[in-house]
């Protein structure tokens, strides 16, 4: 079933598309990760120009963040408060992230940037998931592992604009979440990610939130980041491509509730560790390809 | 389907004209020039009015008379670019003027003409990265050229050049090329590059003129090369001169979702960005309720 994509001016399977996001959606179902960091580099190796597949990726996760924000708050697992001052951030950091992002395609460098910037966070996704699993899987055999007590002064506890987190059960200044939230903002707008990979660990390490409401609290600043980064990218870069868009996001919540589904019943932790080991593959292969001669030097910029 | 009923129309009138015409005159170098004679005037029916250009009558036609019109034909005009395009393919069909099989025919197919840009990959600390932009205006998104006989045994190297048959004559070198750079491999590297995408196709020998001097060759043109217009230029030389030349359009032009999504994202970009988060909203909230059921 081979579709032609209107933006992307180019024919692709359907079925393969649609396969793949469903594939990239069980693994995030299952590993509670984005799946954005997958999918794109994916979409790019297929041939869709680097800044379609960016723009386009916008709008799916979207779709999987709604559908999972929805299901976390179900449970009121999400600190609404905190959620919305990291969103605040994060809608100033992508719309300068779209804007980076279209001088970029205009210099013709956007291309190296997203990958080089691949490179950095595979391989941080990489270590960080081969540590968590590592430490979890270690943690298993042991009788019971004591959670490090939270200190109740951070040393974030001194900038000004304090403010009270209830759900959160925190009393910390709004700069450090502004200045997360935009940091995240500008990377979700040039690599086509949701940033919850960055986001999660940061809110547990640095803002120093309760585990139980990381993930819901991140999934809505996701969805509203990526909300705005489709409407900028459709706005400015004119790459969001709808129909590519609807294939992935059937694919993708498709996906994303079978993982979850399966999630239960499935060993994570060695699944994470697995996922971890691919990741770091890919960076591997992503910084090869970058630091060896390239087999013709010149290119041709898509028209 | 039309094409092949195009093209028996066509062979059977080609035919019949021949048979015509051999008896009063054993020689005939250019077709009737007045529209009196039926064959050619129905085969040429399809086509629009060719373009003439008369910068290039000089060349054709040393004697200073006019292009000749060209017997030949494409079997369709328009095609839509739905979701489900994957190419198109046209038939070019006619027949050579002279009954001898004397001279060669040349079809050469342009996409419309683009901006490219070539930039050459050079070391930045550890990495490779993409240098300077060089820009060639007018360069054929698409170009396939089909002959009888290889072009350099057909006609001169200029009168190739001249007619754009090279896929690297046409472009055209803008601006400013980057400190010590050669434009000219600039310009081989940017045909190369589409060659190696099939965007730039040459084939020799790929026109064959049969016992009655028709010729008819199917073209294809793929996904990848860009919608637009497109000319399909036919050419007959013979004595290394061109002595015939006929110009017809085709048009691929997005259709129906195809068309409807692509002018909207380029005349309406903040309308089509809110009905893209509408879509991803509605998905997302569609599937946690769907799933939430089962």
């Amino acid at each position: 079933m081979s579709i032609y994509l209107p933006i992307a001016e180019m024919p692709v399977s359907g079925l393969l598309v649609l396969l793949l996001s469903a594939l990239v959606g069980f693994v995030s179902g299952l590993t509670g990760l984005g799946g954005g960091f997958i999918m794109t580099p994916m979409l790019i190796f297929m041939g869709i120009p680097a800044p379609v597949a960016v723009a386009t990726q916008a709008s799916q996760i979207t779709a999987t963040s709604v559908s999972g924000l929805l299901a976390q708050a179900r449970r009121r697992m999400v600190d609404w408060r905190m959620g919305l001052l990291l969103s605040t951030g994060g809608v100033l950091g992508s719309t300068f992230g779209v804007s980076i992002f279209s001088t970029l395609l205009a210099a013709g460098q956007i291309d190296i940037l997203i990958t080089l910037l691949y490179v950095l966070f595979l391989t941080v996704i990489g270590a960080l998931m081969l540590f968590e699993s590592f430490m979890a899987m270690r943690a298993a055999g042991k009788p019971i592992a004591r959670p490090a007590p939270r200190p109740s002064y951070t040393a974030f506890n001194k900038l000004p604009f304090l403010m009270r987190f209830p759900r959160s059960g925190l009393y910390i200044s709004v700069l450090p979440p502004l200045a997360l939230g935009f940091g995240v903002g500008v990377l979700a707008a040039i690599m086509g990610v949701g940033g919850a990979f960055i986001l999660a660990p940061a809110m547990i390490y640095l803002l120093r939130m309760p585990t139980n409401v990381v993930i819901g609290t991140s999934l809505l600043q996701v969805l509203i980041v990526a909300a705005v980064v489709t409407l900028l990218q459709a706005t400015i870069t004119q790459k969001v491509d709808m129909l590519l868009a609807a294939i992935l996001i059937v694919g993708g919540v498709i996906g994303a509730q079978l993982g979850a589904r399966l999630g239960a019943r499935l060993p994570g932790e060695q699944l994470r560790a697995a996922l971890a080991i691919v990741v770091f593959g890919a960076a591997a292969k992503l910084l090869w390809d970058l630091l060896t001669p390239p087999a013709y030097l010149y290119v041709l910029d898509p028209s | 389907m039309r094409a092949a009923i195009l093209l028996a129309a066509a062979l059977c009138c080609a035919a019949l004209a021949q048979a015509q015409e051999r008896a009063p005159e054993p020689e005939i170098v250019a077709p009737p020039p007045a529209p009196a004679d039926a064959a050619p005037r129905i085969i040429a029916a399809p086509s629009p009015a060719p373009t003439r250009r008369p910068r290039r009558a000089q060349t054709a036609q040393p004697g200073g008379e006019p292009d000749t019109d060209f017997p030949a034909a494409i079997a369709q005009e328009t095609f839509a670019a739905t979701s489900s395009y994957q190419g198109a393919e046209v038939t070019v069909f006619g027949y050579t003027p002279d009954r001898m099989r004397r001279g060669d025919v040349v079809v050469a197919v342009r996409g419309p003409p683009q901006t490219a840009v070539v930039r050459r990959k050079f070391r930045f600390l550890a990495f490779w990265v993409n240098g300077d932009p060089v820009r060639f205006e007018d360069a054929p998104s698409f170009l396939a050229v089909y002959s009888t006989r290889p072009l350099r045994e057909i006609a001169s190297p200029r009168a190739i050049w001249e007619l754009r048959l090279d896929p690297a004559a046409s472009a055209r070198l803008v601006g400013a090329t980057p400190a010590d750079a050669d434009a000219s491999a600039y310009r081989r590297a940017l045909v190369r590059l589409r060659r190696q995408s099939g965007l730039y196709v040459e084939e020799p020998e790929g026109l064959e003129l049969d016992a009655n001097a028709l010729f008819h060759r199917q073209i294809k043109i793929p996904a990848s090369a860009p919608l637009g217009e497109y000319t399909i230029e036919i050419f007959w030389f013979r004595d290394n001169r061109l002595i015939a030349r006929q110009e017809n359009t085709l048009n691929v032009a997005r259709q129906g979702i195809e068309r409807t999504i692509h002018d909207l994202a380029t005349t309406q970009g903040f309308f089509y960005g809110i009905l893209a988060v509408m879509l991803a909203l509605g998905g997302g909230w569609a599937s946690a309720m769907i799933f939430r059921k089962t």
